[in-house]
């Protein structure tokens, strides 16, 4: 794997990738919320809902 | 096989939020009561419709200690009564049913909301609260006169409710 230009080698586990898991977890904090807030507020908030 | 930390972390990630969507749903199903609306209504002859009492005059009845029931026909282009009058704070349930083509019975902005279909009774039960005044409208595509197919629910205060239709003013 290692050629001329290869600056630096590193294991598979010492590749983090913290730029994606930054993403990963704002994606995940958003979905939380939103649904949180679909669910909670605006469905169960929402008057007249049909009930048993 | 060899699998990144990172990778583990937004696989159970993403479990949490399948498993967290499942619960939520769950405990609306069962702590909140949410129903959906089916066909526990029952059938009906829907070319006599007139000669069932529940339909044959369109209407709200008292059937309980602050529950009533409101027999509601959908036809080409109306609701009938209209308007539905029910008092505050009381248990309401819709049983609606169509004598021509497929309407929808939606209480605009709510979550009351089913399909009318010829020859079955659409049952859904509602709590309202405080007065006010809703829209309801047809949302399946009925005809020419669609567009135009509209009714009421009127919520009263409760001492100004009366049985069998407008309070006269």
């Amino acid at each position: 794997m290692s050629g001329e230009n290869t600056v630096r080698e590193i294991g598979h586990d010492e590749f983090d990738p913290k730029g994606t898991l930054a993403l990963i977890l704002i994606y995940f904090g958003v979905l939380s919320v939103m649904w949180v807030f679909m669910y909670f507020v605006e469905f169960l908030g929402n008057d007249l809902t049909v009930l048993v | 096989m060899n699998i990144h930390n990172y990778e583990k972390l937004w696989l159970v990630l993403s479990m949490v939020l399948i498993i967290g969507f499942i619960s939520t749903v769950v405990y609306g199903a069962t702590a909140v009561g949410i129903e959906m609306v089916n066909d526990e209504g029952g059938t009906i002859d829907s070319t006599a419709l007139e000669e069932d009492e529940r339909f044959s005059e369109p209407r709200v009845e008292k059937v309980g200690e602050n529950e009533y029931a409101a027999y509601v026909v959908a036809r080409q282009f109306i609701f009938e009564p209209d308007p539905i009058e029910v008092p505050a704070n009381s248990t309401v349930t819709f049983y609606v049913t169509s004598p021509d083509v497929i309407h929808g019975f939606e209480v605009v902005g709510t979550n009351a909301n089913g399909m009318v279909v010829p020859g079955e009774i659409t049952e859904l039960t509602v709590e309202v609260n405080e007065p006010k005044e809703y829209g309801i409208l047809c949302n399946e595509y009925c005809g020419g006169g669609h567009h135009t197919m509209e009714g009421k629910l009127i919520v009263v205060p409760e001492d100004e409710f009366e049985l069998g239709g407008q309070s006269d003013e």
